[in-house]
């Protein structure tokens, strides 16, 4: 008798070869998916496609608006990259960054009248640093102290920020000549980001570029960034080289923490400059399918960035023009990371089609 | 499948006129590109007879024991049963011909309970009650209703058993069945595989640890570096007589060790210089098993070897000499100092996942404990410039410093971890079963390497192998149960013997003092 039957086998392939396959197969899982999440919600599935990327790349505006949504996504990104590199899941982005807004916010709502941007700003940046460090310490300290999971306790620790924030606005920061919307009130243009050649584009963009180059440069080429890797890699040679868990665990987490808080303050002080509703839309999560489909890798980062951000411009506009739920959008972010993680899997395995013949094992 | 054939006492005692139930001639396997792990291997199993497989780790026993049962394929060789050629190729082959083993590591499935266990491996329904009711046959009680979760390891141990018997093995395979077991359970586990065997089956035991084959063993065969050492073994003066014990502990270890000579002729001995370490009253983090009380004093130009049956505590031990784990109590001191990765050169056991960093390259590997540690900027340049001297020192097979740890086989990258520890001219070299799974040109390399460097640093050599101990080391200290039960010369006379006796616990020899036991030598 014969039988057949599909083997997984491993194989090694070269890192590029690996990171082309996921990625590609990302791609690939998130067309196959997204479609189907589009047919499901009602759409007809090529004319949403066109649509999303008409309304991703069908105009200056939006491209404009891709470049917007990019400099938050480049930052959180990184931020969960860097935390991977440790092999620690920071899933508190969403909460660091708004954190970062909260302290920048503080800063300006608090700046006397009068003051200059080359002070202002400067400080407004430094407190959303320390505010989305100051955030992600505490997960920092139980985890490298007690072992807490860092990945509950940034989670969980997202929704008290989120629902902080609100306490703030709706309570003690409400604009009292805002008319009852609920909101602080605009902050001083001595702390905003200046906008780049007259579009909505801000210096939070070159910003985020720089800071990629930056966290590759800490972790590449810096006695840090090595001990971090090593920490990543291998706690036991870690512990035998005499680097210090603890003290690693805790300076990446806050570093992270930095990362997010400062896109939360570029989206405060570039976008919307005063903390109101939508203020933290997400962006703090989908960094972390940017540090994915960026494979962890600084420098790629921003490009999966721009691509996320595309995805999410297209979305406006898919909801605007064929009346699709939000969460069709949400659903193709979701298959994308399935996708890569899949692709994660496969490129290092191969499918083999076995062939054998049963049934004789006993002749020998 | 036919039941095995009761052997009366008597056919015990007379193995020459049995024909064997399990043999094997020729077996070699090689694993990757490294030293061979079993090089023409012949080995009998007889029914009624329990076999004991001694030898070191990494001697060769549990593949040689793998591939008799199916787990491991042979590179050449032959197999028979019941005297007819028989090739296991798989595990599943093996058992239906009645050859079955219990691995160190249980394979079974904790949510289920020990009957569906039993149930999986037979490959038949099988109630409760009849489980229970083979259990207490063979004298291994268990209730077969509990999940395996909820069993200790030696009643996960019996359950392995269990499930071997019920697909009716005849030749039962255990690799170190002791090893998770309670000192009380251990009599358990001989009586019912000495009943076993009296039912007509062969059983084989794998271990390390000399003392416990006196009463369980009706054979012993040794190996050592992949080789037979010793084969089928018998007491002295018949089936009630003794072990020759020192007999065996020259199979294990080995007559022929290179480097003795290196350091008779090579290096004349000298007076040892200021006391580099000292240790008072050491305690190990987890427990007295990990270091009870060790005291220890250690010399420039001195080597002192720390020789114990692995997991008699020198891993916890080495560990902190190596400055990798703090003591829970005592003083620990170098020069004067905590040991730092400035102080001390550390070569741990583990070179995978402890030493080296597999997915990282040479030269990052030779940044983890030398080379540039300073300043804030990681120079690759420096790693890549001490990678390729280390790489030279000690002739590592190796294609340059951007090749990744992982790619090195076990004993070049042991030769490369102990290069780089070499390199830092520590005042204090702590190494741990440096040889092990080396080939003899790299043990002999490895051997000069190190006596190179007693000559300007203070040597602590933790090993399992009493030769290698006498053949490089001024004093030897025998590990037993986290304790050093003694501290010997290497020049005084019959020391291996004395070693073995100590390393196996038969003599409580006096227990070394603190400041004495370190002045001596």
């Amino acid at each position: 008798m014969i039988s057949l039957r599909l083997a997984i086998e491993s194989r090694d392939s070269s890192p590029l070869m690996r990171a082309v396959l996921s990625v590609l197969l990302a791609l690939v899982a998130a067309g196959f998916l997204g479609s189907l999440a589009f047919a499901l919600a009602g759409g007809e599935v090529s004319a949403t496609w066109r649509a999303l990327i008409k309304g991703a790349l069908g105009s200056g505006y939006s491209l404009s608006e891709i470049l917007l949504k990019a400099a938050p996504l480049t930052l959180t990104g990184l931020a969960v990259a860097l935390c991977r590199h440790l092999n620690l899941w920071n899933i508190g982005a969403e909460g660091q960054f708004v954190f970062g807004a909260l302290s920048a916010c503080a800063v300006g709502l608090s700046m006397p009248p009068g003051w200059p941007a080359y002070l202002g700003l400067p400080l407004a940046l430094a407190a959303a640093i320390a505010g989305g460090a100051a955030y992600s310490l505490g997960p920092a300290l139980l985890k490298a102290r007690l072992g807490v999971s860092e990945i509950l306790s940034t989670l969980l620790l997202n929704y008290v920020a989120l629902l902080f924030m609100e306490h703030l606005y709706f309570g003690p920061w409400r604009d009292p000549l805002g008319m009852g919307f609920p909101g602080t009130a605009e902050l001083p243009q001595a702390v905003w980001l200046p906008a780049l050649f007259g579009s909505r584009v801000h210096w939070g963009l070159p910003l985020a570029l720089g800071l990629s180059g930056a966290v590759w440069l800490l972790l590449a080429r810096t006695r840090w960034g090595f001990s971090a890797r090593v920490l990543g890699l291998s706690p036991q040679a870690a512990a035998y080289a005499g680097f210090s868990s603890v003290s690693l665990t805790v300076t990446a987490m806050c570093l992270s923490g930095a990362l997010a808080g400062l896109a939360g303050a570029g989206e405060l002080l570039g976008v919307q400059h005063r903390l109101q509703d939508g203020l933290a839309s997400g962006l703090g999560f989908t960094g972390i399918i940017v540090a994915f489909l960026a494979r962890q890798n600084p420098l790629a980062v921003p490009l999966a960035a721009l691509f996320l951000g595309g995805l999410l411009v297209g979305a406006d506009q898919l909801q605007t023009e064929l009346r699709l739920p939000g969460a069709v959008i949400a659903t193709l972010q979701a298959a994308l990371l399935f996708g890569f993680m899949l692709g994660e899997f496969l490129a290092g395995k191969r499918l083999r089609l076995k062939i054998s013949a049963s049934g004789n094992d006993h002749a020998s | 499948m036919s039941g095995p054939r009761p052997v009366a006492a008597a056919d015990r005692m007379t193995p020459n006129h049995a024909s064997p139930l399990l043999s094997c001639r020729g077996l070699t396997k090689r694993f990757g590109g490294g030293p061979l792990a079993c090089d023409r291997v012949d080995l009998d199993l007889f029914a009624g007879r329990i076999h004991v497989l001694l030898g070191e780790n990494g001697a060769g026993k549990s593949t040689l024991m793998s591939m008799l049962s199916g787990w491991v394929r042979p590179d050449a060789g032959t197999l028979f049963l019941d005297e007819t050629p028989f090739f296991p190729r798989s595990p599943a082959l093996a058992a239906r011909k009645g050859i079955g083993m219990v691995h160190q590591r249980f394979s079974l499935i904790e949510a289920l309970s020990g009957a569906e266990n039993l149930a999986l491996a037979a490959g038949r329904a099988l109630s409760p009650r009849a489980a229970s009711d083979l259990a207490r046959r063979i004298g291994l009680p268990l209730d077969p209703r509990k999940r395996v979760a909820e069993l200790s390891m030696g009643e996960r141990q019996r359950l392995e058993i269990l499930k071997l018997l019920s697909r009716d093995a005849r030749i039962l395979i255990l690799d170190e069945p002791t090893s998770v077991l309670a000192p009380m359970e251990i009599g358990g586990l001989y009586d019912a595989l000495r009943r076993l065997a009296d039912q007509g089956r062969a059983v084989a035991l794998i271990t390390h640890k000399l003392s416990e084959i006196a009463e369980v063993a009706d054979e012993v065969s040794v190996m050592r570096h992949g080789r037979m050492a010793a084969r089928n073994l018998t007491r002295r003066g018949g089936a009630s007589g003794e072990w020759d014990t020192a007999e065996l502990l020259r199979h294990m270890a080995g007559r022929e060790v290179p480097g003795v000579s290196a350091k008779r002729a090579g290096a004349p001995k000298t007076a040892p210089g200021e006391i580099v370490l000292r240790a008072h009253a050491l305690c190990g983090p987890d427990g007295p098993a990990a270091g009870a009380g060790v005291n220890l004093e250690v010399a420039r130009g001195e080597v002192l070897a720390i020789v114990g049956v692995a997991g008699n505590g020198q891993g916890a031990l080495a560990a902190m000499l190596g400055g990798m784990a703090r003591p829970a109590r005592g003083e620990l001191s170098v020069l004067g100092r905590r040991p730092d990765r400035e102080l001390v050169a550390y070569v741990p056991e583990d070179r995978h996942g402890t030493a080296t960093v597999a997915s990282m390259t040479l030269s990052e590997n030779m940044l983890l404990t030398a080379a540039g540690r300073r300043g804030a900027v990681f120079s690759r340049k420096a790693g890549a410039r001490a990678a390729e001297q280390a790489i030279d020192s000690l002739r590592v097979a190796a294609s340059g410093a951007d090749c990744l740890a992982r790619e090195l086989s076990g004993g070049n990258l042991q030769k490369f971890i102990l290069a780089r520890e070499l390199s830092k001219s520590a005042p204090l070299l702590v190494m741990e079963q440096p040889t092990q799974g080396l080939d003899a040109l790299s043990v002999s390399e490895v051997h000069a390497a190190i006596l190179r460097a007693a000559r300007t640093a203070a040597v602590v050599l933790v090993t399992g192998d009493p030769a290698e101990a006498l053949s490089l080391a001024d004093r030897v200290a025998v590990i037993f149960k986290g304790r050093i039960v003694g501290m010997l010369g290497s020049d005084e006379p019959d020391a291996l013997d004395r070693i073995g006796r100590l390393m196996a616990g038969l003599v409580p020899e006096r227990h070394a003092g603190a400041g004495r036991a370190g002045k001596e030598g």
